[in-house]
Formats: structure tokens, sequence, C-alpha cells
């Protein structure tokens, strides 16, 4: 569904290229990975370049092509080979335990899929009959056919989306909550000022979600601007949207300090963090300095005082979190935890994944934060996504983080999906 | 007992609030002097006024000036911290009425009444208690302690909190209630049962109990340990763990303490005697008698102190086991646990 309700916001230009003249981005290290579909651990951001205009293709587009279809044969192939080991029927060749496991595991992994795949054979047949009864001479049955004709279309249809969903694979990243974090860059008040407000709506796109939404850091500026915050967002699907909202964010307008009129552009930077479970990831308590009002003096029953605010520097890296959004102390430094957990999980992460480019001479993973994403231009009332070269109109409703936030952010999760999509295949068919 | 000490250039009180309900009547002085600031004739911003009182109260030499203005403001205005307060309601003109507010509270606070009794209330770990004077102010180290406790009650309950394993704890002073509410709050078969030498500070507890729900697995009793141990035994049956932040400073450090202790919070929470072990050492005298066996103490103590306990209770209370000293999120020495070892000997005495 979500393929097809995509066409109808793109408009077909003929500036638009189609993805496969792309630069050959190809993951060869994880290779394994993406052929099977499920276990993909990858970190996946959306692949930008300069102004990449890109061509959104439909299902059938998609079904039509030979790789995919070559692809997903290939996937039926491996899972009967792997249904007769596990059901036994195959003795020839006994295989130790760890490999029984690991097939075990794929039988019952692609079985969606496989299900799918049968399901939609089953009604192109069952669309083949009804096309030779609409050559019928009887007049009724030919209208029977054709509105059985409709409805298979249409199953078929669904199908296919299904089956294209399930070839995505899932990051491990995409199930967990997130901390996001959000930086005035550069313009002075005025990019703290722009801050505050792409705050607020991500503070509005989490309640439209009805995600959960708390502040950890907040910190202001004399007029209003925000210089830097983050807030623990959780909910389903939180990451798996957010994740698209990393990066350069730039503005351009007239500020409210601006004397003389004049247009400037300013930045902020979204950062967006999966927040890792406690078992995931741990941090050892002696390599972090917790830092309160009361660390001079007494303490205990001899000092009342009010300033509750928690500092926690993590010696080894020199990451800071700190939290004075509660009056309780200790509520402070739960939150302070929490953004400093999210951010040391964040770069563990990133140094996996730069050092997995890094061989392959491509840096994808650090793209997500420097990058220039998206534009708020105000004189022009539009708000452009530079990944996709989409252009929404009505920045003030766009702010609000409802409706008009929620189309452009499933464009883009429909391009990475298809980006993703074809760079399977690609791995597929290579693979021979 | 309990002393205010007044200067006598805040003699010219205009209001007295009296508070407390059996002990006579406490007053407080809402301090105007000269040197309280005017209200404005012109309407002023909430960012204005936060501006005007963080510098008086700098002027004046209250602690926490910035911190002070901001709590007393972020509250009239709604919030609990000016963190979390909308950054629009700040650029907003004050109201007549709320710029009042505003002035009387922050007089008060110019008085040196601690921030916790001017906005009457205050949190401790996820709850938000009624604080009235003289009822002591519970501290953030001691939300360490309900940490401590928690951990360990958790453990022992294991995953399956069935209802067989009905436990009990015992608070000794129990001030706003903070630590027997807190561990309620979050272990719902709990029981507890909270003590307090002061009549104001059983009157809170109850009320922040009943504020919280709480109040069905409270019992709350007005009892000194110091001179009725014996109605405290009776009270007290088997319970697993005795929690207490005893009073527990040296009574020479009870001149140097800042006037918003001196002056507002009842000495009778804060004072430990001559080595600030008064009420420790009854504590663990008591104990054995109160604990089931392996069942736990926990006190919040002065950092000199953990040593001090450790050799005392080896030599005057053979059935508690020292177990460990635990430190505060700034590294004192500040929590002591000790546990209820029954030797065989003690068995035969019981069964005789």
């Amino acid at each position: 569904m979500a393929h097809r309700r995509l066409l109808t916001l793109f408009p077909r230009g003929k500036e638009w290229i189609t993805l496969f003249h792309k630069p050959q981005h190809v993951i060869n290290q994880t290779v394994h990975e993406l052929v099977s579909p499920f276990s993909g651990k990858s970190k996946r951001t959306l692949h930008t370049g300069a102004p990449l205009m890109v061509k959104l293709l439909s299902v059938d587009e998609l079904f039509a092509r030979r790789s995919l279809q070559e692809h997903l044969s290939k996937i039926e192939k491996e899972y009967s080979e792997c249904l007769k080991v596990v059901s036994g029927s195959v003795a020839e060749d006994p295989c130790s335990e760890d490999d029984m496991r690991a097939k075990r595991t794929k039988v019952s992994l692609l079985s969606p899929l496989i299900q799918s795949m049968r399901e939609l054979d089953i009604k192109q047949k069952e669309m083949a009959e009804t096309e030779m009864l609409l050559k019928d001479e009887d007049k009724d049955l030919r209208e029977l056919a054709e509105l059985e004709k409709e409805n298979c279309l249409q199953d078929i249809q669904d199908l296919r989306e299904k089956i294209l969903d399930l070839l995505i694979p899932e990051e491990e990243a995409d199930l967990s909550d997130l901390v996001l974090e959000v930086t005035a860059g550069v313009g002075g008040q005025e990019a703290m000022l722009f801050n505050a407000e792409v705050f607020d709506m991500y503070h509005g796109f989490a309640q439209h979600q009805g995600w959960s939404f708390d502040i950890l850091e907040h910190m202001t500026s004399d007029i209003g601007g925000l210089r830097h915050a983050s807030a623990s967002i959780s909910g389903p699907q939180s990451y798996k949207k957010m994740k698209f909202e990393a990066g350069v964010h730039r503005v351009q307008r007239v500020p409210k300090t601006e004397k003389q009129g004049r247009m400037h552009t300013s930045t902020m930077t979204v950062a967006v963090l999966p927040q890792p479970t406690e078992i995931s990831f741990t941090i050892n308590s002696k390599d972090l300095r917790i830092e309160t009002k009361r660390a001079s003096g007494a303490g205990g029953q001899h000092v009342n005082t009010t300033d509750s605010a928690v500092r926690i520097v993590h010696l080894p890296t020199g990451v800071v979190a700190e939290c004075q959004q509660e009056r309780s102390q200790l509520k402070n430094k739960e939150k302070a935890m929490k953004a400093l957990r999210a951010k040391l999980y964040s770069m563990k992460l990133e140094e996996a994944t730069s050092k997995r480019y890094n061989q392959r001479k491509i840096q994808i993973g650090t793209r997500g934060r420097s990058e220039k994403i998206r534009t708020y231009n105000f004189a022009q009332d539009r708000v452009t996504d530079h990944r996709i070269g989409l252009t929404v109109h009505d920045i003030k409703s766009f702010l609000l983080g409802e409706n008009l936030l929620e189309e452009m952010n499933c464009s883009l999760q429909e391009f990475s999906n298809q980006e993703t999509l074809m760079e399977l295949l690609e791995e597929s068919s290579q693979e021979g | 007992m309990w002393r205010i000490s007044m200067s006598t250039s805040c003699r010219a009180c205009l209001g007295f609030r009296s508070y407390g309900k059996t002990k006579g009547t406490w007053s407080f002085p809402a301090v105007r002097t000269c040197s309280v600031p005017a209200l404005p004739a012109l309407p002023i911003t909430a960012a204005q006024a936060l501006e005007l009182w963080r510098r008086h109260f700098e002027e004046r030499g209250v602690t926490e000036p910035e911190q002070s203005s901001q709590y007393i403001i972020a509250h009239l205005l709604g919030a609990k911290t000016i963190e979390t307060l909308e950054q629009d309601k700040l650029r907003e003109i004050l109201s007549q009425e709320k710029m009042e507010q505003v002035w009387q509270l922050c007089t008060k606070r110019l008085s040196r009444m601690p921030v916790q009794y001017v906005i009457e209330e205050w949190d401790f770990r996820d709850l938000t208690l009624k604080m009235r004077p003289p009822v002591f102010i519970p501290r953030p180290e001691t939300e360490e302690l309900v940490e401590l406790v928690l951990t360990d009650l958790q453990k022992k309950l294991g995953p399956d909190i069935s209802a067989d394993s009905q436990q009990t704890c015992l608070e000794v002073g129990c001030g706003s209630g903070a630590v027997s509410l807190s561990l309620l709050k979050t272990l719902s078969q709990l029981r507890a049962l909270a003590l307090d030498q002061s009549q104001d500070a059983v009157d809170l507890t109850r009320e922040n109990a009943w504020r919280l729900g709480l109040s069905d697995r409270l019992e709350i009793y007005h009892v000194d340990v110091m001179k009725e141990p014996e109605t405290v035994l009776s009270l007290c049956g088997s319970v697993t763990a005795l929690i207490s932040n005893p009073p527990y400073l040296f009574s020479e450090d009870m001149m140097s303490l800042e006037p918003e202790i001196s002056r507002f919070e009842d000495p009778a929470a804060l004072d430990g005697g001559a080595d600030g072990m008064n009420v420790i050492k009854q504590i663990l005298t008591l104990a054995p008698h109160m604990l089931s066996n392996h069942g736990r103490v926990y006190l919040e103590v002065d950092p000199r102190h953990p040593p001090l306990i450790r050799e005392w209770a080896e030599v005057n209370v053979q059935a508690l086991q020292f177990v460990e000293t635990r430190h505060d999120m700034s590294g004192r020495p500040r929590f002591c646990i000790l546990q209820k070892e029954e030797s065989n000997e003690d068995h035969e005495v019981d069964q005789d």
C-alpha cells in the first residue's frame, strides 16, 4: 500500500533519475546479512549524495525486474534446502548441531515470505484462469470474470507489497527507543531560536505519533532560544521514523533579531541516538565522575541545598551529560545517565559502522550528522528535503510536527526501503 | 527545645503564620524590612522578576540566590523547575495577583526560610511531598538510602512478589514520610511502620501518605525511641528491614549550621549528641529485638561514623553483624548496613 500511496505524492518529471544510475555503493561485507533478509544488523542510513533526485518505482515495475524474480527464486531454493535438512529427509550428509540450528532459524524466519510467495503464485494462476474465462462466449460469465479479475489484481498487488516489505531487513536499532539531540549550529541567537522551534516540532511529532517525550537536557539562551537539548522518546516505530530526521537542518529567513531586514541562513543539527537497553550496553560505574552542588562541604543533614543539577562525566571518553529538569537529584541523575548512555552507545555504533565502511572507502555512517538534509525557507514558505528533492509548503503547519512532517517522513522511509531493496538485488545478482 | 533565632532587625514583622497542632504555636516572621524591594509600579515580566529577586537575594547574602528565585517563580507559574517552564511564560507580564504572590513568597525566603518551606512542597525520588516547618526536609543523600534498601528488598523478594512474602519495614524518625512512602510506592506488597518523636512529623507523614494514597499500608506512631523503648518494642514485631536517617550531627556542629537549618528545622531531627551517635546506638541496641533473622538495619550517617559504628556494634550488640559501608553520590561514606545473625544460644534462650 505504501508503495502505491507514495506514487501519488511525486510528479513524474523528466528530471528524475532512476536509482540504478547511482554509484555502486555496494555493501560487500554485509552481503550475507542482507541476502538473508532478516538478520540485517548493519546500520543503515539513507544514502545521499549531491542533491539526489530519485524515482520511486511502482510495485509492478519492481516485480517486472528480472533481478527481483531471481532473488525470490533464490530465497525459495534456500528455504526448501533448509527445510529438507531440518525435516530430516536428506540423510546422506548429517550436519553439525550448530548448522542444524541455523537452518531451523532460517526456515522459521523465511516462512512468512515463502507463504506470501506461494499465495501470490496461486493468485497468479487464478488470474490466468480468469483471463481464459474472459474470452468465453457467455456474456454473464464474462462479466463475472471481469469482477473476479479485479479482485485478483487487488490481491496480487497486496501480496506483492507484502513481499517487498518482508524483503527489507529490519535494523537492530529499529526496534529500540531513542534519544533525540538538537544543537544550534551556525547563526548565533537566530540558530538557537530555530533550534527551539525544531525541538518543539519533534515534541509535537511525538505527541502526534502517541510516543512519550521526556526532556533530559535543555539549555536555553537569553532571548528564548535553545543552545542544546535532548529528549528521550519511546513508542512504536519511534527510532525507525526518527532516524530519517538526523542531519543538519537549515533555515532561511529574516530573523526576529535582525534590524535591517536582511535574510539570514542559520543551521541546527539533529542527532537521533538509539537508546540501548540495560542488557545490550553496560557502563562501568568506575568510569564515571558524578558532579553535584553537594560535592563540596559536609553534605547530608549539615546542608540544605535546592540546586539538584547533576553532571556526569564519562572519564575514558570525556563525554558529558547533565540534567537539571527535576527537583529530585536522583531523578536528574537518572535522566543524565540516560542521555549519557545513548551518547556512548551511538559512539560505539558509529565506530563500528565507520570501521566497516572505511574498508570499502565509503562514508555513509558519518553522513547522518554532518550533512544538510533539509531547508526551511520562510520567504517561499516551503520546506525542501534535499535527499529526495521533495518540497512541501506551509512551514507553520510543518513545524507543528503533524501531518506534513509525517508525510515527509513517510516519503523518506519509502525511498530508503527501495534503496535497500535495490542494494539487496544487486548483491544477490552479483553473488550469481 | 526548638528556638527561633530572629535577628532584631527582622522584628518589624507584619504577618505571622502558625504551624503545629499540639505543641503550641510556632510563629515565623514574614519579614518586611526596609530592604524588601518595593512592588514595581509598572508591570514586569516573569523574567524581570526572576532577575530582580536573584539580585536582591544575592545582595542580602541569601544562599542559592538564583535557584531560590527560580524555584519560587517556577512554582507560582505552575512548573517544578525553571527548565521545565515554557519559555514564553517567562516573557509574559505578571498579573498583579501573581506579582503579589512572588513578593510574598520571596520575602519569606529573605528571612532565610528554606525554599521547600516557602513553596510548601518538594520532590523526593518520584514523589512530591508536602513540606512544613519544623519537620526535617529530606536531603538528596536519603534518596540514595532508599535506592539501597529497594535494591536489597527487591532481591530478597525475588522476581515473583507473591502474597506469602508479606514483608514489613520499620522507619525510625520518619519526618515528612519520604523514606517509608517511597518504599511503599515502589513495593506494592510491602507494609511499613513509621515512628517519630515529633507530633508535627507524625501529622505531616500522615498527610503525605493520605495524599499519595498509601495510608492503608502504613502505620504511624508518635513515640520517642530514646524515652520509650518498651513502647517501640511492643509496637514492632519482626520486621525485615529497619531504616533510619537518625539525627547524626555532632552537637558542636549545630552551631555552624546555615540559618535555613538552625532557624527553621527541628533540632531534634539533627542533633545526635556529642559524637552524633545517641540515636544510632539506641537503634542498634533495639534492632535485634525487632528484626526477623537476617533482617537488616540501613542507616544514613555522618562520614566519620562508619568505623565507629562497626566497632561499637561489635562490642555492644552481638546479634548484629556489620555488613558494609556504602558511599553517597559525592563519594562520602554515608550508609551503614548491619544484619541480624541469630546464634544458637539465642535460639535456646528464645525457646525458654
